[in-house]
């Protein structure tokens, strides 16, 4: 054993043009060959925590706001905040390190539990459209907003980060990590026919810090406001 | 043949040719042609054989609304060929022939319809009972469509997708883009559907005039055009709906195009709200032979010119029941049709203006006549016409006998979706009486026929639908209901559904073969109700899906009977409406199942993985299944196993201890820092569901395994029976954040030592406890001394993402000490050896904590835990009727019995859970449930085996464990 690793549940069978070492893990920042989109990018490395109280409404994760609402996410100082539910939330670090877990109870660090995908570009919501009934596209939310339920008929976290044109746009989807394979397999099948191409952790960053505090990203209250206004959109 | 190609309502390219494979030879297509109509095109009449009588069965409706151009294309059987697009290259047989479909040996099957009256095969051919098994096989012979081979795989790429909608619209009719347009108006996301791989459809292939300035068909292209510019507006062509469903789930399969990436793929929607605009098809019109090629309805004869170019024959005779059959001769007769006469069986109610357009072609009409019977073998040659009471006929030659009694809504959608419908005396429509919510109806399917009319209706149906989804439409919809007021309401239709004919080839139901006589039979023998005779005769059970006796069964039930004030009674619709492949909704068919972090390694190493539940695990490491040497090297030197699939979970918070006292039956409270407990969770009956163990990680925080079945189960499982307490406590699921290796035999500790980074000496880490150290300073585990295998054993439970490495540190380790890989069947065979139970194998619903001799895990003085099971357990702890958990040895060493056998004297006694052949004990031995009163040591068991020919295997019961009784190795 020369150099002991981790490993991602997921491999794509792209070649590794940049390679970074974080961790222990090797991160893959850019492949050959990804073309102009959509993309698919690994990002199980990334630190993921949760956190569960009874009270989360007193709790400030690295100085940032819980949503108040179930499906309603916070997306600022590149961590995204997802409420779950009444006592739980999923605090995910997609654009920088994580630092060490809080000390204070309620906290586990889930990086391992899940693979954590991102999908986006071009038709990204129309490939998402070939495995789940979940309505990612839906006009009444506003971005980034979260779903829970069967993605490719697994239980998965969703969170639709933006919203384009048609089609476009992109998502972030958990599952178990043994699915892991299954589930790229699935989104990979289903994206062929758009041209989808396994892309790096470079490609995510640059399109996720461009969303990061956007209006709307904490905004959940004006969020649930609009659903309870219109039935469906 | 000639095509008709400078049309402007063409849906064909003529400029590009297609060609298909048909008895050895090319034919010519264009684009745009279905695959019927490419046949048609080259002279070809008859597509096929009918099921039971072999006749010979020609184009009829061109919406696949009978099986009488079902044909084998590209090796799949019983293909629709009137709405299948033709492909380039396609091979495309007849079915069910002997010979062929112009010649079939089996024709003489006709003359044999006396022997088989309705339900024949239910009556006849039954007695004596040995006679019916053979007769069962001929009929089937003679009998059937297309058959497809045992070893067929299904070409091509089957998908799917799940559409969210606001309104979703069914019919891409005029009514239906006019609804679509109307409710798109709110900025809602709608859906539109059309079975056709075109919108239009009525107004598509119609030149009459739609208003002083355009035809239907150009009108029917300005609302395509704007509903293919609203970008809200999502429209799905070539895309027939298969069901509905609750809370308005429409489920449907799109045909895919040359250009799509699918062949077909299955939509599933969900809207807020639907419009049905199905419109109408028409009804079948019975008379003697009224099958034979070169008779059609009217739609199928006038699309066939103003669609694909076709005129369908030379010199026809229409005998219709409404307007569009005058309209269509005049057409037709305009593109140069011979028309000999139009029989109109309305005596009255018809347009002065189509009428007029007759007399300025000189095209004979006859009010209140009928086809009563077509002459001709395997063509029509000639049609009798007759007064509808029979009082006088006159005969006509033709090649093209177009014949419709009358229109029929197709209402499928609206009674799956549970619509009730009801006989509509001024239109002969089964029409809706009470739309579910959030329904609606638009177009012909209401009656209407006026062009104006039906969009009206279209425009009001989007905008409730809108109203549905919480916009204000009222004023629109008040506006556009006041419009569809001022505009011609449904029109009168027939009731007329058979010439005065005897009919016994009189055909209501094409695919089945049943006739008019057959209807006649079963009401004769006291079927009385549609529903009730329609499976008695068959009739509307093809693939048809009651397309063309539908309506008309209950209509002609209804007449036959004549009972006073008794109105017609549809017949029960059920899913696919319309019948499509299996692959379809088959779709991708991922096989989503979990891998463990290890896969790859034990992929590598031979391991031959087998699911088993959500998993693929690594069941066997050779091709030797009772996996001798995988056994052996464990009891003798050292193996390695992954576990990864156990489930863990942390648990933790203020509360923690009382909710895992709660569910396991065990104290809870004397989990101590550093050691394992072995403990079961039970449910209300207290019947076994989980075992595992738990540690102490800290204060109110604990870290627990479950079974790899209950992994899924167990947070939903804890948080239930802690509903009502408001306890403070927090859950988190880490099966697949830690991967599980166990490294047992004697030589476990020797290999675990060269890498770990702690002390592993018994005094420092014994038996049944817990540790957390790194591996190589780098990997921290957590690790834990236990024993299932029945030997000295280390359980590490470490991140996922290190499992690989952590198992190739670990082999490396161990290949001096020869370690190697063994799978779930060795782990199976060594703990079964020690007696260690799993459950699922050694349980089953009803077995109890007691039952299983894990009695000593129930702590029964917790009495303020309210452990779940505990009263059922109190209950059931005397009752010597239970089953009771025993080992037993097999009086023949070499032979055990099959898992799940059945225990016997007289009567079952149990069952056999687990039983292998031993290597380490050289025998074979086994875990049973049996009554309580053969549970004594020394009892003799008979055993039952599935296809044992009745001899019986013999055991005995003996002491349990089997292997190392005083537990001293796991020790070691």
């Amino acid at each position: 054993m020369k150099e002991i690793q981790r490993q991602s549940p997921v491999q794509f069978k792209a070649d590794a043009q940049k390679i970074a070492m974080r961790d222990n893990w090797p991160v893959v920042l850019e492949y050959s060959n990804e073309g102009r989109g959509p993309f698919v990018v690994d990002l199980t490395h990334k630190a993921k925590w949760d956190l569960q109280d009874k009270n989360l409404a007193t709790h400030k994760p690295l100085g940032l706001d819980i949503p108040t609402l179930p499906g309603a996410c916070a997306f600022q100082k590149s961590v995204l905040i997802n409420r779950l539910n009444r006592t739980q939330c999923a605090i995910w670090h997609l654009l920088a390190d994580a630092p060490a877990l809080p000390g204070e109870p309620g906290y586990t660090d889930v990086t391992e539990s899940t693979v954590l995908l991102a999908l986006f570009g071009p038709n990204a919501l129309a490939i998402a459209e070939k495995l789940t009934a979940l309505d990612l596209m839906d006009p009444q939310k506003q971005t980034p907003f979260l779903l829970q339920g069967p993605f490719s008929h697994l239980p998965c976290q969703v969170v639709t980060l933006e919203r384009g044109h048609g089609f476009d746009g992109g998502l972030l989807l958990t599952c178990s990590r043994g699915y892991a394979r299954s589930m790229v397999h699935a989104i990979l099948d289903a994206g062929a026919e758009f041209g989808l191409r396994p892309a790096g952790e470079q490609r995510f960053s640059a399109w996720a810090s461009g969303l990061s505090g956007k209006p709307g990203s904490a905004q959940a209250p004006s969020v649930m406001h609009l659903v309870t206004t219109r039935e469906n959109l | 043949m000639n095509r008709l190609t400078k049309l402007p309502t063409l849906r064909i390219d003529p400029s590009e040719n297609r060609s298909l494979q048909y008895k050895g030879q090319t034919y010519q297509g264009v684009a745009g042609d279905t695959v019927a109509t490419a046949l048609y095109a080259n002279g070809v009449r008859v597509f096929a054989r009918s099921l039971k009588y072999h006749r010979p069965r020609g184009l009829y409706s061109l919406d696949g609304e009978c099986s009488n151009t079902c044909m084998q294309v590209d090796d799949i059987p019983n293909v629709r060929t009137e709405n299948t697009l033709l492909k380039n290259g396609m091979q495309v047989k007849d079915q069910n022939v002997k010979g062929s479909a112009e010649f079939d040996w089996m024709g003489f099957m006709d003359k044999l319809d006396c022997l088989m009256p309705a339900g024949f095969y239910y009556r006849t051919m039954h007695k004596p009972a040995s006679l019916w098994p053979i007769a069962m096989k001929q009929v089937r012979n003679a009998a059937g469509l297309g058959k497809i081979a045992p070893d067929f795989r299904m070409k091509g790429d089957y998908t799917e997708i799940y559409p969210r909608a606001a309104v979703c619209v069914i019919g891409g009719g005029a009514a239906g883009m006019t609804a679509a347009l109307a409710a798109a108006e709110s900025g809602l996301r709608v859906v539109l559907l059309d079975a056709r791989p075109w919108l239009g459809g009525c107004f598509d292939y119609r030149v009459s005039a739609y208003d002083q300035e355009k035809a239907l068909y150009q009108r029917a292209r300005e609302l395509a055009k704007a509903v293919e510019a609203t970008p809200n507006i999502r429209v799905f062509k070539h895309t027939a709906v298969v069901g509905v469903y609750n809370n308005n789930l429409i489920t449907a399969f799109q045909v895919g195009g040359e250009s799509d990436s699918f062949n077909e793929r299955y939509l599933e929607i969900r809207a807020t709200s639907v419009v049905v605009a199905t419109g109408c098809i028409e009804r079948p019109l019975l008379f003697e032979n009224n099958e034979r090629p070169g008779i059609m309805q009217v739609g199928c004869a006038h699309r066939l010119a103003r669609t694909y170019g076709l005129l369908p024959g030379n010199q026809a005779v229409f005998s219709i029941g409404h307007d569009l059959g005058l309209e269509a001769a005049a057409d037709l007769f305009d593109l140069g049709l011979q028309i000999a006469c139009v029989a109109d069986i309305r005596a009255d109610g018809q347009d002065p203006q189509l009428l007029l357009a007759l007399t300025k072609r000189n095209i004979p009409f006859l009010r209140g006549w009928v086809a009563c019977e077509a002459h001709g073998s395997r063509q029509v040659e000639k049609v009798t016409l007759s007064t509808i009471d029979g009082s006088a006929k006159r005969q006509f030659g033709c090649d093209l006998l177009v014949a419709s009694a009358g229109l029929t809504p197709i209402t499928g959608p609206l009674t799956l979706a549970q619509a009730k419908l009801k006989y509509d005396m001024h239109t002969g429509y089964f029409l809706p009486v009470d739309l579910p919510a959030k329904t609606h109806i638009a177009g012909r399917l209401t009656g209407l026929q006026h062009a104006l009319a039906i969009e009206a209706s279209g425009r009001l149906a989007g905008l409730n639908a809108a109203a549905d989804c919480g916009f204000d439409t009222a004023k629109s919809a008040a506006e556009a209901g006041q419009q569809l007021n001022a505009l011609p309401g449904p029109e009168r239709g027939t009731r007329l559904v058979s010439a005065p004919v005897k009919g016994r080839k009189s055909f209501i139901c094409f695919d089945e073969d049943t006739t008019l006589k057959n209807i006649k039979q079963a009401i004769e023998m006291g079927f009385d109700v549609p529903e009730l005779i329609k499976r008695f005769t068959s009739a509307g059970t093809g693939p048809g899906q009651g397309g063309i006796p539908g309506h008309n069964l209950p209509l002609l039930v209804s007449e036959y009977q004549a009972r006073t004030g008794a109105k017609p009674i549809p017949t029960t619709v059920r899913p696919p409406l319309v019948p499509t492949f299996i692959a379809t909704y088959a779709g991708a068919n991922h096989d989503m199942c979990k891998r463990t972090p290890l896969h790859d390694l034990q992929k590598k190493a031979g391991g031959v993985f087998r699911r088993m539940g959500v998993w693929r695990r690594a069941r066997y490491f050779s091709e030797d299944f009772s996996c001798r040497e995988e056994i052996l090297n464990v009891r003798n030197n050292v193996g390695l196993l992954d576990a990864s699939t156990l489930g863990k979970f942390r648990i933790h918070g203020p509360d923690a201890l009382k909710a895992l006292q709660r569910v396991y039956v065990s104290n809870m409270a004397k989990v101590a820092e550093g050691r394992v407990k072995y403990s079961a969770m039970c449910n209300d009956d207290g019947c076994v569901i989980d075992d595992g163990v738990v540690v102490k990680l800290a204060e109110n925080d604990y870290y627990f395994t479950t079974s790899t079945g209950r992994a899924g189960e167990t947070v939903e499982w804890i948080r239930f029976h802690t509903r009502y307490d408001g306890w403070d406590f927090h859950l988190v699921n880490l099966t697949d954040a830690m991967g599980v290796i166990n490294i047992s035999g004697p030589n476990a500790c020797k290999v675990l030592a060269k890498v770990a980074d702690t002390d592993l000496a018994n005094e420092a880490f014994p038996f049944s406890s817990y540790r957390e150290f790194t591996i190589r300073k780098k990997i921290p585990v957590r690790a834990m001394r236990l024993g299932f295998v029945g030997e000295l054993s280390y359980e590490l439970h470490a991140d996922a993402s290190y499992m690989p490495a952590l198992w190739q540190i670990i082999e490396e380790a161990g290949q001096e000490f020869g370690i190697r890989n063994f799978g779930v069947e060795a782990q199976n065979v060594l703990r079964l050896e020690k007696c260690h139970i799993i459950l699922g194998q050694e349980s089953e619903q009803r077995t109890n904590l007691l039952d299983l001799g894990l009695g000593f895990l129930w702590h029964r003085n917790k009495p303020d835990a309210k452990t779940v099971g505990a009263v059922a357990l109190r209950q059931t702890e005397k009752d010597p009727g239970r089953f009771r958990l025993v080992g037993f040895k097999m009086e023949d060493p070499q032979r055990p019995p099959r898992d799940g056998s059945i225990i016997v004297d007289q009567r079952i006694r149990g069952y056999v859970c687990t039983a292998r052949k031993s290597f380490t004990l050289n025998e074979s031995v086994g875990l049973a449930l049996v009554d309580a009163e053969l549970a004594a040591l020394g009892t003799r068991l008979e055993i039952f085996e599935d296809e044992c020919n009745g001899k019986r295997l013999d055991a005995r019961i003996v002491p349990m464990p089997f292997y190392d009784p005083q537990g001293e190795r796991m020790k070691m």
